[in-house]
Parts: C-alpha cells; sequence; structure tokens
C-alpha cells in the first residue's frame, strides 16, 4: 500500500529530480555527441537528440585504435589490483584494530598521514624505483602501486574496532588464531565495508591516467584513459570518436555500481565514517 | 670449488665482452607527432634507418601532445630520459635553458659529410640558444594569406601579391564586402598570436632584443592592434563574433563568405576537400615590413643520454635523409623544414593551393613566438587584454599599457 504524497515530499522529489537533471546531463550529452556525425556536434541550436543519430563512431573506434587491447589492460589491472587493495587494506586494518604490537599508534598514524602526500610528489621516486626493477611498460608496475592504501586501511580499521569483540574472544577459547578469525569471522563481518573499498578502489583504478601514462611506453599496455587520450588531437579533435571511447570506457563502471549498489548504501551507512 | 668460481666468471666476462662487440646501439626515441595517425610512417622511417645504420636500432614511446610533456618531465626527472626526442619550439626553449638538452655542435662538427645546409637556415636557427645548436628542426607550419579567387573576380578584385601592404588589403576587402550577401572581405583572428605576427609587420615587437625589457606598450604596436580592431568596428570588412555566429573562420571561408583569411597550412587539407570554389595563397601583406608566423617541431639529444651519437645519426635521418622526408610528404604528416628543392618537389606538386612555394618564401620573415619562462602567463595576461580591446571595453592604449604593467613583474 503507497502512502499518499505529502507537499513535502512533492518538494523533495522535485528537488532531487533537478539534482538528478544536473548530475545526468552530461552523460546524456556524451552520448549524444557519440552518435553523431563530425557536423552534427557543433550545429547551434544545440541538438541533444541527434538529427541523423550514426554508429559510425563506435566502428571507428576500433578501426583507429586497439580499444580491446585497451579494455582488457583496463579490466585486467583494475580487477587485480582492487582484489589485492581489498585483501590488503583488511589485514592491515584488522591488525591495528586487533593485534596489539609496538608502536602500534606512531605506525598507524604515520601511515594515515600519507594520505596528505599527493600523487604528484611520489611520482617521480615511483617512477624511478620501477625503472630500477625493471618494471617498466609491465602489469605488475601498473597493479602494485594501486594494491595497498592508507585510506582504505584506515577505513576498514575504523570498521574492525567497531566490531564487537566477544565474537572473536569465542573463536580464541575455541582455539582459533588470527589468521583462522581473520578469514572466518572478520572477513565475513566487514563485507559491507569491503565492497564500499572495493568500489572506491576499482574506480580510482579504473580512471587512473597519470600513473599508467607515465609507466606504459606501448600500446599493448595501455589502458583505456591512456588510450583514449591519443584521440586528443593538437590541432584538431574528433569529440564524436573521444565521447564514443567514453561512452564505452563508462559502461564498466555503471555495471560495477549498479552491482554493488545495496553494499555502497550499506557500507556508507555503517563504516562510522560521519 | 674456488677454480669452478673463477672459470665461471671468466666464461660470463667473455661472454659479456664477446656480446659487447656484436651489440647494436639502441636509441631510445620519443615523439608525439606521430601517434595515433602517423604511426606506421615512423615505423617506415625507423626501418630505413636501420637498414643503413646495422649497428643502431630505434624503440620509441608515444603520447598524445598534451599529455606529452608530463610524462618526458618525469622521465628526466628520474633520470631515465629517452636518448632523443620531439619539442615543440615553446618547450624547446625551456628545455635548452634548464639544460636538459645535449649540444649538437661538436657532433655536427666532426661530422664531415654532413652540411646544415640542407636544412631551411631559419628554421635550424629557431632550434639554437646562445650560439649553440641544441636541435634539429624536424618540421614546421605557418600561416599565410587565403584568398577566394572567385570572389576577386566576381568584384572585380586584382589578386593579392607579394607587394601588397595593410592599405593594399583594406582597399580590397572593402570592396569585396557585401553585406547584402554575407560576404566578408578579411578576416584575421584577434589574439596573442595573430598579435605578436601582426605588431611584426608594423615593425614592433614585445619585447626588446634580449628580452629584458617590456615593449608592449609601443606606439608601433597600438598603431597595429588598432588596424586589427579597426577593421572589424570601424571599416567592418571582418565580422565580430556575434555575426559569425559561432562558426568558425574556416568553416565560413570554405561556405565563400570570407574572401581573405589569414589562417595555418594545416588547412590545407581541409580546404582542398570541402572547399567549392577556386582559391590560393599569398604572403601576408605588411605595413612597415613582411612578418609571417613560424610553428616548428624540433629534435634534441638528451643532455644525460649515453648513445649521443647514435641518437644524434637517428635525428639527422629522420629529419634530412631523403627517406623520410618523401614518407612525411607523402602521408603529409607535416612539412620537412628541408631546403633542397628536390625533396620537397613532392610537396609543390600537389594541385591545391597552386602558389604552394609561398609556404616557403614566409619562412624568409619568419618571426618565432616570444617564448619566456613564464609563457602561459604571458599568454594569458596579453590574450586577456586583447580581447579586452576586441569588445571595445579598453582602446587598444589603455589595453596594451595595461598588459605592459602586468607583464613586467612575471619577465
Amino acid at each position: 500500500m503507497r502512502k499518499p504524497l505529502r507537499p513535502a515530499d512533492v518538494l523533495t522529489y522535485l528537488l532531487l529530480a533537478a539534482g538528478a537533471v544536473v548530475m545526468l546531463l552530461p552523460f546524456a550529452w556524451m552520448i549524444s555527441t557519440s552518435l553523431k556525425s563530425g557536423e552534427a556536434i557543433f550545429v547551434a541550436p544545440p541538438q541533444l537528440i541527434p538529427a541523423r543519430p550514426t554508429f559510425d563512431n563506435y566502428s571507428r573506434i576500433f578501426d583507429g585504435i586497439p580499444m580491446g587491447t585497451f579494455l582488457v589492460n583496463s579490466v585486467l589491472v583494475s580487477v587485480i589490483s582492487t582484489t589485492l587493495m581489498v585483501l590488503n587494506c583488511a589485514m592491515a586494518g584488522y591488525a591495528f584494530a586487533r593485534i596489539a604490537f609496538p608502536g602500534r599508534q606512531v605506525i598507524f598514524y604515520a601511515y594515515l598521514a600519507t594520505l596528505m602526500i599527493p600523487q604528484q610528489v611520489t611520482l617521480v621516486p615511483l617512477f624511478a624505483l620501477m625503472t630500477w626493477l625493471g618494471w617498466g611498460n609491465t602489469y605488475q608496475a601498473l597493479i602494485l602501486p594501486a594494491s595497498f592504501g592508507a585510506f582504505g586501511t584506515f577505513l576498514l580499521r575504523q570498521f574492525f574496532m567497531n566490531l564487537p569483540r566477544e565474537v572473536e574472544e569465542a573463536a580464541f577459547i575455541d582455539g582459533a588464531g588470527h589468521v583462522r578469525i581473520f578469514f572466518s569471522i572478520g572477513l565475513q563481518l566487514a563485507r559491507p565495508a569491503l565492497a564500499t573499498l572495493a568500489v572506491f578502489a576499482f574506480m580510482a583504478s579504473w580512471n587512473s591516467f597519470l600513473w599508467p601514462l607515465i609507466i606504459t611506453s606501448s600500446q599493448s599496455m595501455m589502458t583505456l584513459p591512456v588510450g583514449l587520450s591519443f584521440l586528443n588531437g593538437r590541432y584538431a579533435t574528433d569529440w564524436n570518436v573521444l565521447m564514443a571511447g567514453a561512452v564505452i570506457g563508462t559502461l564498466p563502471i555503471l555495471a560495477v555500481y549498479v552491482f554493488a549498489q545495496r553494499f555502497i548504501i550499506q557500507g556508507l551507512a555503517t563504516t562510522g565514517l560521519k | 670449488m674456488h677454480k669452478l668460481t673463477i672459470g665461471l666468471a671468466a666464461l660470463l666476462l667473455a661472454g659479456a665482452t664477446s656480446t659487447a662487440v656484436l651489440a647494436e646501439t639502441t636509441v631510445k626515441y620519443m615523439t608525439f607527432s606521430a601517434a595515433p595517425d602517423y604511426i606506421s610512417q615512423l615505423d617506415a622511417t625507423i626501418k630505413a634507418f636501420e637498414a643503413a645504420h646495422p649497428d643502431i636500432k630505434v624503440t620509441y614511446e608515444t603520447a598524445a601532445f598534451a599529455d606529452y610533456f608530463t610524462k618526458l618531465q618525469t622521465m628526466i626527472a628520474a633520470g631515465q630520459a629517452p636518448d632523443a626526442f620531439e619539442l615543440n619550439y615553446e618547450n624547446f626553449v625551456s628545455f635548452a635553458n634548464k639544460g636538459a638538452l645535449a649540444d649538437l655542435g661538436p657532433l655536427l662538427s666532426s661530422d664531415k659529410s654532413f652540411s646544415t645546409s640542407i636544412y631551411n637556415p631559419t628554421a635550424l636557427a629557431a632550434f639554437s640558444q646562445a650560439g649553440k645548436q641544441y636541435g634539429l628542426v624536424e618540421s614546421f607550419s605557418n600561416v599565410v594569406l587565403f584568398y577566394n579567387k572567385d570572389l576577386f573576380d566576381k568584384a572585380g578584385v586584382a589578386y593579392p601579391t607579394a607587394d601588397w601592404t595593410w592599405k593594399d588589403e583594406l582597399a580590397a576587402a572593402q570592396k569585396l564586402t557585401d553585406p547584402a550577401a554575407g560576404v566578408w572581405g578579411d578576416f584575421a583572428p584577434i589574439q596573442f598570436w595573430e598579435f605578436y605576427k601582426t605588431i611584426a609587420q608594423n615593425g614592433g615587437s614585445m619585447f626588446n632584443a634580449d628580452k629584458t625589457e617590456v615593449t608592449l606598450d609601443s606606439q608601433a604596436n597600438v598603431e597595429a592592434l588598432q588596424w586589427m580592431v579597426d577593421k572589424v568596428n570601424k571599416y567592418h570588412v571582418t565580422p565580430t563574433d556575434s555575426e559569425m555566429g559561432g562558426q568558425g573562420d574556416g568553416d565560413l571561408f570554405k561556405a565563400g563568405k570570407i574572401a581573405m583569411l589569414r589562417t595555418g597550412i594545416w588547412m590545407f587539407g581541409d580546404f582542398a576537400a570541402n572547399a567549392k570554389f577556386n582559391w590560393d595563397i599569398a604572403l601576408e601583406p605588411g605595413n612597415t615590413q613582411k612578418a609571417h608566423h613560424f610553428f616548428a617541431n624540433g629534435v634534441a639529444v638528451s643532455a644525460t643520454s649515453a648513445n649521443q651519437q647514435a641518437a644524434y645519426e637517428w635525428l639527422k635521418f629522420l629529419t634530412s635523409s631523403k627517406d623520410a622526408v618523401d614518407i612525411r610528404i607523402k602521408a603529409g604528416w607535416e612539412l620537412p623544414a628541408v631546403s633542397d628543392p628536390a625533396y620537397v618537389k613532392g610537396y609543390l606538386d600537389q594541385p591545391m593551393p597552386p602558389s604552394r612555394k609561398v609556404v616557403f618564401e614566409a619562412l624568409d620573415s619568419a618571426v618565432t613566438p616570444p617564448v619566456i619562462n613564464n609563457w602561459n602567463q604571458l599568454t594569458d595576461i596579453v590574450g586577456k587584454e586583447l580581447e579586452a580591446a576586441k569588445l571595445g571595453q579598453k582602446t587598444p592604449q589603455q589595453a596594451l599599457t595595461d598588459a605592459a604593467a602586468a607583464v613586467r613583474p612575471i619577465l
């Protein structure tokens, strides 16, 4: 049974609808441009719905650049680095929350402080390190730097600290060690937080541009954002083709979000992030 | 046990030296102009080079122009600079000033079989700093006067010649402008790049010769800006922004709505394919002297490269060999800055526009961009003031006085 709408609800819906329009318009414009021919992009007045829609741009993009390779690389790098990120952060977060060891607080806050260091600062040393290891233009160089992070560790430490200790204490008494407790109990209870972190990590990895740009040197290793940057010409840019690429690049993120939406809302509500 | 170790070490050493003798040098090259459209041409050029130099192997990396310098600077900062890389003129100046580039002088002078006279002298000179040759010129482009012959014929006006001055241009533009048909006689944008070239046509400049003083607000410059603005607001031979209705100058030219247009030679392909009338190019009219834009890409060897000799050989081949020049011209991959007529014959022979030689003649009066360390700030400040003058918010005098005052602290 549905409740009748009150005037306040109507207002809420109107405000939310306005917000949705503002947020969605760029996406609508991206899709619209990707379906236009070159001459139709800049016609005045602008057309949101193309007069003569075409799918040419989508075939042109697969002909022009190795889109398939970029997609595979992006999926591979994002999935592996997200998995590692979630696992590493969960283990570190659990250790910081539950295992007493000397210097725990100092190490934790020192690690947390690395959040303050912008990526640009660590770029050159990281690049130097990777070339020293001989890892230039490799998957491990793309994946490993995105496989751990202070934000995720902090998120999961806070989550584990808020879990009731009683379950774990019962397990201890039954003879389980930290490893067993972490995998059998900690990870199970932390699912919403893990999902939240996974979504953030996946989006960050999928959209990452600067590091893949610097470390890759052949098209066979490039991820989607770097590959698409080649469509940006020095004198002119085929916006319709670029937008077709952007649409393709947005779909996986959308899929992940739709799939994990339930966990994200849950996660944001329960992680204690105020 | 020890003997074995020593034996192994000796074996390894022997192996190492013998490979060193056989080993080819690998030159790492980085480029923005090749990707994504000219990768196969770059591959072909490398293949031709490696055939001529069996002991040198070339590998390359590319990035889009907008991101190229981020990547290159990171690699240089991390001590991993590629042996050779491409630079546009504006960035060349700052890389050379920061000591990132090797002086090619010793390599050039010890290379007895090669003479730099193969390059256009103006274009080559742009890639030297303080008397040292830090780069070779790879390609260039410039801006000339495009004109619609059909509109000239219809108005009974003689075609532009190299002798034309601003006065002749204005007189022709006034006859060519036909408000009823929506035809404008003349067009040049009012912006930073057009400005530094136009003031040079009036004998002006933005700085003194050694770039220690700002001369933006000189009398010659005020006159030049007045002329740019007057074509729009006083003589009405050039459309205002609103009269252009959001269309680009190139589009209006293609539509037969602009009789004379100052724009870049990179429009040749577009106009040849899409302009349904006769058109040609001429040198730009000047006031007291000729002046033409000069934009160029050069190639340089890293100051820290261990393979400078090999890198130099590659760059020399890339910029001046008949093989490389032919590949470029055939593909329309920018215009090599070589002076030998036999080399650029393939370029001159293409049908549109008929007066292609003008592109090379314009080099005789080339002005390079007035690059200073705070280049981006300079283009912002001056661009903003030019905009104000264009919109009539400031007089040319006022705009340039304000621009000069704002530029002095950043010089």
